[in-house]
């Protein structure tokens, strides 16, 4: 049977998914697999919201800024599960399962492939933010409200910042094929992202020239707009004098270069993998 | 030589031979030595930064510094004891050792020693290294006070760490999954960047239950003073201690019922799934 090319990249980018989603959940019961999902976001946000206490004692004209830890923290579960979790997973496929070579070697580009395991990562962290927003917005009283969203700057938004971060983590995960013993580097790489992102402070705080590095990241830019496109005004904004569209342009021209550099990154470590047999490398597991 | 020396004998170098990859190898493997500074050093930077966000006094500082250098021996004992029965399985170690005429006791003090003396010098170094950036300063009169603490805190934590790797002994895939889970909500608990009395009196007696709660607190109001308190240093120390009986009493109790279990499932050997 002849199975068009469109169809063909379909059905594969669906398998990935589905495998990734497997790979991620099946070890356990649904519900156990939720609580799993949430603990470590949930948990996140106490230790913000304690530190908020002990330091502002829950000032109101403080509560801001509440609002500024909460949506990054909870919005983060994004680039860990995009970043951290996807390259352990890329790393699990070579290492312990011993199948990365058969996604190889399908009639499927590899990308696809791994735009696909990316992609159920992305998904499963969708639930977590959600439970993490509601969470917040009943237990702390944030004034979040779902008819006050605006839905279309988010999307917008979320979708470029899912672009950047899939690029990162592909070209990432195939730099760390050439390691046998590489699968901490995914979370470092996740925490240094952390710190260089808005997510839990503005970048002002960060010293000089780290807070240019992260003003070239998309990163801090998406939680800006998903900040202001939940709160609108009644956030903590880290680019006060810039407008919501010349925040969104900073945000797509920091995409168009994630996604050009890690293009590149990607051709290159994917022609050493095949060069020097990183695909179906025995590694640590 | 009777049979009860010779058990002796056997324990005592069963717990040098485990201690010494701890020690040895751990060190050799560069990429182990550069996670077990860089993950608590980032995380460390990353709260530091929240606090100087939120314009907090110095002292909240040495805080996050402490809990970070703490955080190293929390993964360690999550990582490299909880979780250590469950990689051990997978690469066939675990046979070998049932096998052997030691006992599973004997391994994990090994592991635990070995951990020890190798995550004291990376949680220094993630001391210095954050007090000289942040410019922490202690009080030089608690730091003998800190060190007893310390090394009763690190008796307890590990005595849990053997209670968990006997826990885990029945997992295969969702022992990464549970440490991984049990990373986050501990180090709320155990108030790693913040004082433990803005816990409340019934989250912090109930996250008391973690050593690393009560030394760390001790810890900090014998080397920074202004600590807030939530019990006195000397009845923070005196529950670590009893902690650390009443863990190896369940850490041994756990074992042996865990192993007769494994054995009659076949779990000693059954790789993952």
């Amino acid at each position: 049977m002849v199975v068009a090319p469109a169809a063909r990249t379909w059905t594969g980018f669906t398998t990935a998914v589905r495998l990734g989603w497997a790979v991620s959940s099946n070890w356990t019961r649904p519900a156990l697999f939720v609580i799993y999902a949430v603990l470590r976001p949930i948990s996140t946000a106490l230790i913000l919201v304690v530190m908020y206490n002990v330091i502002t004692g829950g000032r109101g004209n403080a509560r801001t800024y509440l609002s500024f830890l909460i949506i990054g923290t909870a919005f983060w579960a994004f680039v860990n599960e995009g970043v951290s979790e996807f390259a352990v997973g890329i790393l699990e496929d070579r290492g312990r399962f011993k199948m990365l070579k058969y996604a190889y070697l399908a009639p499927l580009r590899f990308p696809i492939f791994l735009v696909g395991r990316a992609s159920s990562k992305l998904t499963s962290a969708a639930a977590s933010v959600l439970i993490v927003l509601v969470v917040a917005t009943v237990g702390l009283r944030l004034p979040i409200s779902p008819l006050e969203v605006n839905y279309g700057l988010l999307a917008i938004a979320c979708l470029l910042a899912f672009i950047a971060v899939m690029a990162f983590s592909i070209a990432l995960s195939m730099i760390l094929l050439a390691g046998r013993d590489a699968y901490g580097y995914g979370e470092i790489m996740a925490q240094v992202l952390y710190l260089f992102s808005g997510a839990i402070f503005p970048i002002a705080v960060l010293p000089g020239p780290l807070a240019f590095l992260a003003s070239l990241s998309p990163l801090a830019y998406w939680l800006e707009l998903t900040r202001r496109a939940i709160l609108h005004g009644r956030v903590y904004e880290m680019f006060p004098n810039l407008s919501d569209g010349e925040v969104l342009l900073r945000l797509a021209l920091a995409t168009a270069g994630t996604v050009a550099l890690g293009y590149l990154t990607y051709l290159w470590a994917d022609r050493r993998a095949r060069r020097k047999g990183y695909i179906d490398m025995d590694a640590n597991f | 030589m009777n049979d009860r020396a010779e058990g002796a004998r056997l324990f005592l170098k069963t717990i040098v031979a485990r201690a010494y990859p701890r020690v040895v190898a751990a060190n050799r493997q560069k990429s182990w030595v550069f996670f077990d500074l860089a993950f608590p050093l980032v995380g460390t930077f990353a709260m530091v930064f929240v606090y100087e966000g939120l314009h907090a006094p110095k002292q909240f500082l040495g805080f996050v510094v402490m809990g970070g250098a703490m955080l190293a021996f929390w993964q360690n004992v999550l990582w490299s004891m909880g979780a250590q029965f469950s990689w051990d399985r997978d690469n066939g170690t675990l046979e070998l050792y049932a096998i052997s005429p030691t006992t599973f006791e004997g391994v994990l003090l090994g592991m635990a020693v070995g951990a020890m003396f190798t995550t004291t010098i990376r949680g220094a170094a993630v001391l210095l290294i954050g007090s000289l950036l942040f410019g922490v300063s202690y009080s030089l009169s608690g730091i003998l006070p800190a060190a007893g603490i310390f090394l009763l805190t690190l008796a307890a934590l590990y005595c849990l760490g053997m209670l968990l790797a006997s826990l885990f002994l029945f997992y295969s895939r969702e022992a990464w999954h549970l440490s991984n889970a049990l990373q986050e909500p501990v180090n709320f608990l155990s108030g790693l960047y913040f004082p433990v009395k803005a816990l409340g009196a019934y989250v912090g007696g109930a996250a008391s239950l973690i050593p690393l709660t009560l030394g760390l607190d001790a810890m900090r109001q014998v080397l920074l003073p202004g600590t807030p308190r939530f019990l006195s240093p000397g009845l923070e120390t005196l529950a670590v201690a009893a902690q650390i009986p009443l863990f190896a009493f369940l850490a041994y109790s756990s074992l042996r019922f865990m192993e007769a279990r494994a054995r009659r499932e076949g779990k000693l050997i059954s790789k993952w799934s």
